[in-house]
């Protein structure tokens, strides 16, 4: 009897089969992927998951530093809702995220369009642009401090030149909003700066050469071609910038600590008062929950805005 | 780390532990050969590690961490280090290793350790402190302490009350080491200048500032500031009028006619122009320059602002206290506390610890120049206070109307960690810096603070 002998190789691809080599068995092939995901998975949930749990734990108990305290339902979130401060906070980061997105997307979106010419020097200008972002915050919070401190800073002296101030911008709550968020602008426009930058440089030039041939002016270039092909990089920048300032803690509390008068005060500031300040754990998980399920929705709400527009 | 070794086993007298005699003799059995060659091995390891790590082997010394905040200039960190060595030295079964905390972030750091389960043995700490830990479990009543030196007489030497404002719910939950306390000061060259005499109470006060105060050469009566040590200003005024944040049983008292007038004071001298404008954006730090500067020639701070201004400390002096409108006479000041944790694996020594370091520290002042108070009278008595005008005029004056925040409630409570530490306060005095109106400032400050009593 001849022995029946397994298809070579060779045989297998001249019939137009693929090659059967160091077959594995089924089941481990599937499994292998998972367990290499493992180690990440293990990561995420020690460091993401598991203190997400724990915090949204904390806020139904009336816990404090030192323990969890006794479950208490909803009656962190009540007094969340019942309280002046909340709302003064809630307002105040509202406005922070508001401006900082809108002037800070303006201002990038202008030197984007300013650095994406082609002049001397245009490499220089495109690093220079880029520090506030790559400073660390606290150097830059100080720095500003230093500037806008009392009739002594920087800003105040330039005012004198004209007639004007002294500005005591740390010391009045209207001026202290004004100061947290042109310092907010001065370190994030780089970040949209870079990003539209970046998107600019990819459209083709074609387009804009068509156009004008076509009889279009600058603006209209920018409307219907810029603008177009920015749109989704922008909705992205305008998600990720609303979530960064209205999570934002080093800015208003290296600068003012929330005041004066809570006038500075966001969500996150509060949050932290809350749970280090006066020791009510359970408040300050609330209050750090709402703000999470608030960027959720804001960040929802977005993302279908580019969905629709794709 | 020190460890024993096998009390079996004979310690080689160091430098000899490799000697041709100790050899010799290992080798004398030749049965015995490879034996006698592992034993050796192992024994020349064990006193090796032994000499290495040092110590003797029969001796274990008990190990103390001692947390100690910064109560003074650096050189205060230096003696309290120099204390801790020469109690070290004392005492050779007990080892104690000393830790400067900074202020910045304190309760955190506390409670972050105690919940970490790395609580120190015994710290320093705030005038709440202890009492604020006690309730959540982790300090430790040293009742026996102050039993024991009640029979010994020893609490004879601490001034009155400061050992018996840290009982709470019958037990002492620490030693009472030092009293921080708010003093009017002035700039004696600024009054000469302007011919204006020391005022003696509220009317005069004013008149003085409005005397001092010339916009245009950015001089002002007064600089003050919107941090804690800016609500300290408020509180001393309140308790200068005779107010005080509670009622005796606890309730909050922020709206009485006492404290509602001390308010009004301030929103006056603000109103009339009289503070210098940027203060309610102002950190200690700030305030204490704009005061070196001369914008503001009045100003309240703890004892320590002469020596953080040697250059013009011959130009300020200590103002006497106040009288308010109804003749009373107050300022705030603390008891600060030393105390102990549960979480101590030797309790025994860590309070042979206190009572030496208590016994002790008055070093921290006469080499170290700690800021507060000591709450010993035989301290106080020292030439290093004695000498000093200013030191003596506080001594004299203030100490004896030094009055708690929570001076008309019984005792001490946890709660007033949380009123001290939540920022209330400050914000009330910024409201009022910046010239808010006061019923609706002191509302706000009211709502904010029973949200915190009553939870």
């Amino acid at each position: 009897m001849a022995a029946q002998s397994m298809p070579t190789q060779a045989t297998q691809l001249s019939a137009g089969e693929p090659p059967v080599v160091g077959t594995a068995p089924k089941a481990s092939i599937q499994t292998l992927p998972y367990l290499l995901l493992l180690p990440s998975l293990a990561i995420i949930f020690l460091i993401e998951l598991y203190p997400l749990l724990q915090g949204i734990s904390f806020g139904f108990h009336k816990g404090s530093l030192l323990g969890t305290g006794a479950f208490v339902g909803f009656d962190n979130y009540l007094r969340m809702f019942r309280s002046p401060a909340f709302y003064s906070s809630l307002w105040f980061s509202f406005i922070f995220a508001f401006f900082t997105v809108l002037i800070s997307y303006t201002l990038g979106l202008a030197l984007a369009l300013f650095l994406n010419l082609d002049f001397p020097g245009r490499g220089f200008c495109r690093v220079a642009l880029l520090l506030p972002w790559i400073v660390p915050a606290v150097v830059s919070v100080v720095s500003w401090k230093w500037l806008i401190a009392d009739r002594g800073g920087l800003v105040n002296i330039i005012l004198s030149l004209f007639g004007a101030g002294p500005i005591y911008f740390l010391s009045q709550s209207g001026w202290a909003v004004v100061a947290v968020i042109v310092i907010k602008i001065w370190r994030s426009f780089p970040f949209m700066m870079l990003s539209l930058l970046a998107q600019l440089q990819v459209i083709d030039k074609s387009l804009y050469e068509a156009a004008r041939i076509d009889g279009a002016n600058n603006w209209q270039l920018f409307c219907h071609i810029t603008m177009p092909h920015l749109r989704n990089i922008s909705i992205i920048q305008a998600i990720l910038m609303v979530i960064w300032s209205i999570n934002d803690f080093e800015t208003p509390y290296l600068l003012t600590q929330g005041g004066p008068s809570n006038a500075t005060e966001n969500l996150i500031l509060l949050s932290y008062r809350y749970t280090f300040g006066r020791n009510d754990v359970g408040l300050g998980s609330a209050v750090a929950l709402f703000t999470l399920v608030l960027l959720m929705v804001l960040a929802t709400i977005m993302m279908r805005q580019q969905q629709k527009t794709h | 780390m020190r460890s024993s070794i096998d009390p079996h086993v004979t310690q080689a007298p160091p430098g000899q532990m490799f000697s041709d005699d100790r050899l010799g003799n290992m080798r004398c059995h030749p049965h015995m050969k490879n034996t006698n060659k592992f034993s050796s091995l192992l024994y020349f390891a064990i006193t090796a590690a032994a000499t290495l790590l040092g110590g003797s082997p029969a001796q274990a010394k008990v190990d103390l961490q001692f947390w100690d905040m910064i109560w003074g200039p650096p050189e205060y960190i230096d003696t309290g280090k120099a204390l801790v060595a020469q109690f070290n030295q004392e005492h050779p079964d007990i080892d104690v290793t000393y830790r400067s905390v900074p202020w910045s972030n304190w309760y955190q750091t506390f409670v972050s350790a105690v919940g970490a389960g790395t609580a120190p043995d015994i710290s320093t700490g705030a005038s709440f402190q202890a009492v604020a830990l006690y309730d959540q479990g982790a300090i430790l009543p040293i009742d026996d302490v102050i039993s024991e030196w009640r029979a010994a007489g020893k609490l004879d030497d601490f001034r009155p009350d400061t050992v018996e404002v840290l009982k709470f719910k019958d037990h002492y939950v620490a030693l009472p080491w030092a009293i921080d306390i708010r003093i009017w000061y002035y700039r004696k060259d600024l009054l000469e200048q302007a011919h204006v005499q020391p005022p003696t109470n509220w009317q005069e006060l004013k008149a003085a500032a409005q005397a001092l105060t010339n916009p245009k050469a950015d001089q002002y009566g007064f600089v003050a500031c919107g941090d804690t040590l800016g609500s300290q200003w408020m509180l001393t005024l309140m308790l200068n009028n005779g107010g005080g944040l509670f009622k005796p049983d606890r309730q909050l008292d922020l709206t009485s006619q006492r404290n509602m007038e001390a308010f009004h004071y301030i929103s006056d001298l603000v109103t009339s122009q009289l503070v210098y404008p940027p203060s309610a954006g102002y950190h200690d730090d700030d305030s204490v320059s704009a005061f070196s500067q001369g914008k503001g020639a009045f100003t309240i701070h703890s004892l320590g602002l002469p020596g953080r201004l040697p250059k013009i400390a011959d130009k300020i002096e200590v103002l006497k206290p106040l009288t308010g409108p109804h003749d009373d006479k107050g300022t705030v000041a603390w008891v600060n506390n030393i105390m102990l944790y549960k979480q101590s694996k030797h309790p025994a020594e860590a309070k042979i610890f206190l009572k030496w370091w208590s016994e002790h520290e008055k070093d921290l002042w006469t080499k170290g120049h700690a800021t507060p108070l000591p709450t010993r009278k035989s301290f106080t008595a020292d030439p290093y206070f004695q000498d000093n005008a200013v030191t003596k005029s506080i001594l004299e004056n203030y100490l004896p109307i030094g009055k708690s925040f929570a001076t008309h409630a019984t005792g001490i409570f946890p709660k007033l960690n949380d009123v001290e530490g939540e920022g209330v306060l400050q914000a009330l005095m910024q409201s009022l810096l910046q010239g808010k109106g006061v019923d609706s400032s002191v509302k706000a400050a009211a709502d904010r603070l029973n949200s915190i009593l009553e939870n």
